[in-house]
C-alpha cells in the first residue's frame, strides 16, 4: 500500500514536469537537442558496429575456424627464377600430404586450382568460375549437395571429366543444367554429376581470402585441371597437381594455434625458404577482429560519453536558469507544505523528463540514421537491445545527474526570501 | 505527531525576531506572547513596519523565531525538522498572503489542486472538494482561468479558496482585503465568518478597523511590540 502511495506520488511529481515543461516547449526542445544528438549518435555507432563485427564474424566463420589456408602468392618472373633455384615448385597437392603426414593435429587437406577457361552452353547472365579441386573439398567447405554428388575419390584416381555445378549456374542451363548433361569446358565435354543447393550469396573478402559465391561455379576434379584450363598444358592429366589454395583442416578448433607453427615449419622445408606461399588462419583473423571491435569499442564508448557530458551540461545549464527564475513558485510551494525532498523530486524529475524525451528522441532519429546507412552506404546494420537500452539509461543518468544541482540548489532556499523575491 | 489536549491552538511565548544586516541588528518581533484557542478569530492591528507579517510567518511555521517559545497544536514548534514544519504547513495551516502569491502558470483549479501534492492526508474526494471551496468563494465560472485573466479580488479569492480547501485547523490571512474596494472586501469577509463558523481558528492581520470588528478579540503591535489599544490608537491618530 505504501509503496503504491510513493508510486502514484512519483508520477503526480512527472506529470508536473510535463506541465511545466509544456509551458516552454522551445526552450526544452533546444535544451535536450545535445543530449537527441548524443544518444542518436551512439546508437547509430553501436548498430553500424554490431553490423560490421556481425558480417566479418560470419565471413571468417565461413573459412572454418577449424582451418587453415596455404595459398599460393603470384610470383613474377624473376621471383619465379629466383625461386626455382631454391627447389621450389610452387604450390602443389604434395604440399598438402606432406603437411597431413608430418602434423598430426591435421585430419585432412583438401587442395583447389581456380581455372581460366571459357564455358560453352546456352549460359546466359552467369560467368562462372571454374575451380579444379580434390573430392573432400565440399567436406572441408561445408558445401551442401542439392542433387546427385560431389566429385568422388574415383572421379579423381581415374581423372574422370565430371563437374558438379553451383545452383545459379544450373538455372540459367535451364534443361542442359541437368545431371547426365554435358558441358564444354575449353575443349573437353564435362558430365554433370551433381548440382549444389542454393547458398545465400555472401561474396567478399576476408582478410586475403575470397569468400566464393559457390551458386555461380562448375567444381571439376583437380586431376583434370589442365584439361578444363585454357592456360594450362593442353593434354593429359597430372600426378601432382599445382594448387592456388590448400585447405588444412586441423582435428580440432583448439588445436589450429599449435598446428599452426608444425604447418609453417614442413612448408619452410619444403619449399627450400622461398615464399611463394601465404598461411592464413581464420582463427587468428577472428581474434584480430575481436581486438578491433574491442578498440572501436573504447573509442566509440568515449565519444558517447563526452557527447552525453556536453548534452548534460547543457540541460544543468537549462535547469539552473529554470530554477532561479522560478524562484518565487518554489516559495509558493514550500509555503503550502513541500518539503526540501519534494521540490528536489520536482526538478529531477524534470531534468530526467527532458533527458529521457531527448533519449527518446535520439533513438528515431537514431533508426533514421542507422537506415539511411545500411540504404545508401550498403553497409550492414545491427540494431540491438543494447544498441537501445545503454542510450535511454545513460540519457536516465545524465538527467538525474545533472539535474541534482540545480534541484538541490532550488531546495536550500528560503522559504521566506523565495516568496519576497520578484 | 503527537496531539495532546492543551487546551490553546496557538501558544506563543517570548516570540523575537531579529534580522542581521550588515554590522547591525534590526530587532522586527520583541518579547511577543500570544495564545489562540482552538476556533478563536482573533484580529492583529498595527502600522506598516510594525512586523505583523513577520509574526504571522512565524505562527505558520514558514520562519523560525530567532528566540522565544512556540507551541501549535500541542506540537513543539521550535524543535521541529523542517520536514516536520513542511507537513504542519500543508495539513494544519492555511495560508493567504499579502501578495495573493497564486502560480501564474496555472489555472484556478490548479492553483488550488497544487497543495494537495504535499499533503499527507488521504483525500479521495479533492476534486469535489476543490470544486467546492471555488463554488465556496463564488469564482464557479473561473475554473479554467489563469490568474492573469482574473481580477485583484478574484485572485484574492482564489488564494483563500486554496488555503480552506482542506480544511485546516489554523487559517492565516495577511490584509485580506486590504488590495480591495469596500464592496469587495465585505463579501471576503464574509467568506472568513462562514469559515470561522466552521470551527476553523482564524489570524487576519488587516488595517481596517471594521474588519477587525469582525473577530473575536483584536491584537494591536507596534514596532514589534504589543501594545493596548489605546497606545495603538494613538499612534494610528499622527
Ligand atoms: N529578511 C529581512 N531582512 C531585514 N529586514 C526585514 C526582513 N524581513 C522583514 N524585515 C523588516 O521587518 C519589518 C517588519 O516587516 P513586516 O513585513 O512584518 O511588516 P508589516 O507589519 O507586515 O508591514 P505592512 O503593513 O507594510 O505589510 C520591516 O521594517 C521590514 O523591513
Ligand atoms: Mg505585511
Amino acid at each position: 500500500m505504501k509503496h503504491l502511495r510513493v508510486n502514484s506520488r512519483l508520477f503526480k511529481f512527472v506529470q508536473l514536469a510535463v506541465k511545466s515543461l509544456l509551458q516552454h516547449k522551445l526552450r526544452a526542445a533546444l535544451s535536450i537537442l545535445g543530449v537527441v544528438c548524443g544518444v542518436a549518435a551512439v546508437f547509430s555507432m553501436l548498430s553500424v558496429g554490431e553490423g560490421a563485427k556481425r558480417e566479418s564474424l560470419a565471413q571468417i566463420e565461413r573459412l572454418g575456424t577449424r582451418n587453415i589456408y596455404v595459398k599460393a602468392v603470384p610470383l613474377t618472373e624473376m621471383q619465379q627464377a629466383k625461386f626455382r633455384a631454391n627447389l621450389s615448385r610452387g604450390l602443389s597437392l604434395t604440399d598438402a600430404h606432406r603437411i597431413q603426414k608430418g602434423c598430426p593435429d591435421v585430419q585432412d587437406a583438401a587442395g583447389l586450382r581456380e581455372l581460366k577457361a571459357s564455358v560453352f552452353s546456352t549460359m546466359k547472365e552467369v560467368t562462372p568460375l571454374i575451380a579444379a579441386c580434390t573430392p573432400n573439398y565440399a567436406t572441408l567447405m561445408k558445401i551442401p549437395i542439392g542433387s546427385g554428388r560431389f566429385i568422388s575419390d574415383p572421379d579423381m584416381q581415374e581423372s574422370k571429366l565430371v563437374c558438379v555445378i553451383g545452383h545459379g549456374v544450373a538455372g540459367s542451363m535451364g534443361a542442359l543444367g541437368r545431371i547426365g548433361n554435358y558441358l564444354r569446358i575449353e575443349d573437353s565435354l564435362f558430365k554433370i554429376v551433381g548440382v549444389l543447393q542454393r547458398l545465400e550469396s555472401k561474396v567478399g573478402k576476408s582478410g586475403a581470402i575470397r569468400l566464393r559465391n559457390y551458386n555461380d561455379m562448375i567444381f571439376v576434379p583437380l586431376a583434370v585441371a589442365n584439361l578444363a584450363s585454357s592456360t594450362g598444358t593442353p593434354y593429359g592429366a597430372l600426378a601432382d597437381p599445382e594448387v592456388t589454395e590448400l585447405i588444412i583442416a586441423v582435428n580440432d578448433e583448439k588445436q589450429v594455434l599449435r598446428a599452426v607453427p608444425a604447418v609453417k615449419r614442413i612448408m619452410e622445408i619444403a619449399h627450400g625458404g622461398a615464399e611463394d606461399y601465404q598461411i592464413i588462419v581464420p582463427q587468428e583473423l577472428l581474434n584480430q577482429s575481436k581486438k578491433i571491435q574491442r578498440t572501436f569499442n573504447v573509442v566509440l564508448g568515449s565519444i558517447a560519453f563526452i557527447s552525453l557530458i556536453v548534452g548534460g551540461i547543457g540541460i544543468m545549464n537549462i535547469m539552473l536558469a529554470t530554477v532561479s527564475e522560478r524562484t518565487k513558485e518554489i516559495g509558493i510551494r514550500r509555503a503550502f507544505g513541500a518539503t526540501c525532498t519534494d521540490i528536489i523530486l520536482q526538478f529531477l524529475a524534470e531534468s530526467t523528463l527532458l533527458t529521457f524525451t531527448g533519449g527518446i528522441i535520439g533513438i528515431l532519429i537514431g533508426f533514421g540514421g542507422v537506415w539511411l546507412i545500411s540504404a545508401i552506404a550498403k553497409w550492414n546494420t545491427t540494431v540491438t537491445m543494447l544498441a537501445l537500452v545503454v542510450p535511454l539509461l545513460t540519457s536516465i543518468v545524465v538527467g538525474l545527474f545533472f539535474g541534482l544541482y540545480p534541484a538541490y540548489t532550488a531546495a536550500k532556499m528560503d522559504p521566506i526570501a523565495a516568496l519576497r523575491s520578484e | 505527531m503527537k496531539q495532546n489536549n492543551e487546551p490553546h491552538l496557538i501558544a506563543a511565548l517570548g516570540i523575537c525576531k531579529r534580522f542581521h544586516v550588515g554590522s547591525s541588528t534590526l530587532k522586527i518581533l520583541e518579547n511577543i506572547d500570544l495564545r489562540l484557542h482552538r476556533g478563536e478569530f482573533v484580529a492583529i492591528m498595527g502600522p506598516s513596519g510594525s512586523g505583523k507579517t513577520t509574526l504571522l510567518h512565524i505562527l505558520g511555521c514558514l520562519e523560525r523565531p530567532s528566540s522565544g517559545s512556540y507551541r501549535l497544536n500541542g506540537v513543539d514548534i521550535i524543535a521541529a525538522s523542517d520536514d516536520d514544519l513542511s507537513h504542519i504547513r500543508a495539513n494544519k495551516i492555511g495560508f493567504i498572503f499579502q501578495t495573493f502569491n497564486l502560480l501564474p502558470g496555472l489555472t484556478v483549479y490548479e492553483n488550488i489542486e497544487a497543495p494537495f501534492l504535499y499533503r499527507s492526508c488521504e483525500h479521495l474526494q479533492i476534486k469535489e472538494k476543490i470544486m467546492d471551496s471555488i463554488a465556496q468563494v463564488g469564482l464557479g465560472e473561473r475554473v479554467k482561468h489563469k490568474p492573469s485573466e482574473l481580477s485583484g479580488g478574484e485572485m484574492q479569492r482564489v488564494a483563500i479558496a486554496r488555503a480552506i480547501c482542506a480544511d485546516p485547523l489554523l487559517v492565516l490571512a495577511d490584509e485580506p482585503t486590504g488590495n480591495l474596494d469596500s464592496g469587495t472586501g465585505l463579501e471576503i469577509l464574509k467568506i472568513f465568518k462562514k469559515l470561522h463558523a466552521g470551527g476553523a481558528a482564524i489570524v487576519m492581520v488587516t488595517h481596517d478597523r471594521n474588519v477587525a470588528s469582525v473577530a473575536d478579540r483584536i491584537i494591536y503591535l507596534k514596532d514589534g511590540r504589543r501594545v493596548d489599544e489605546a497606545s495603538a490608537s494613538k499612534q494610528q491618530a499622527v
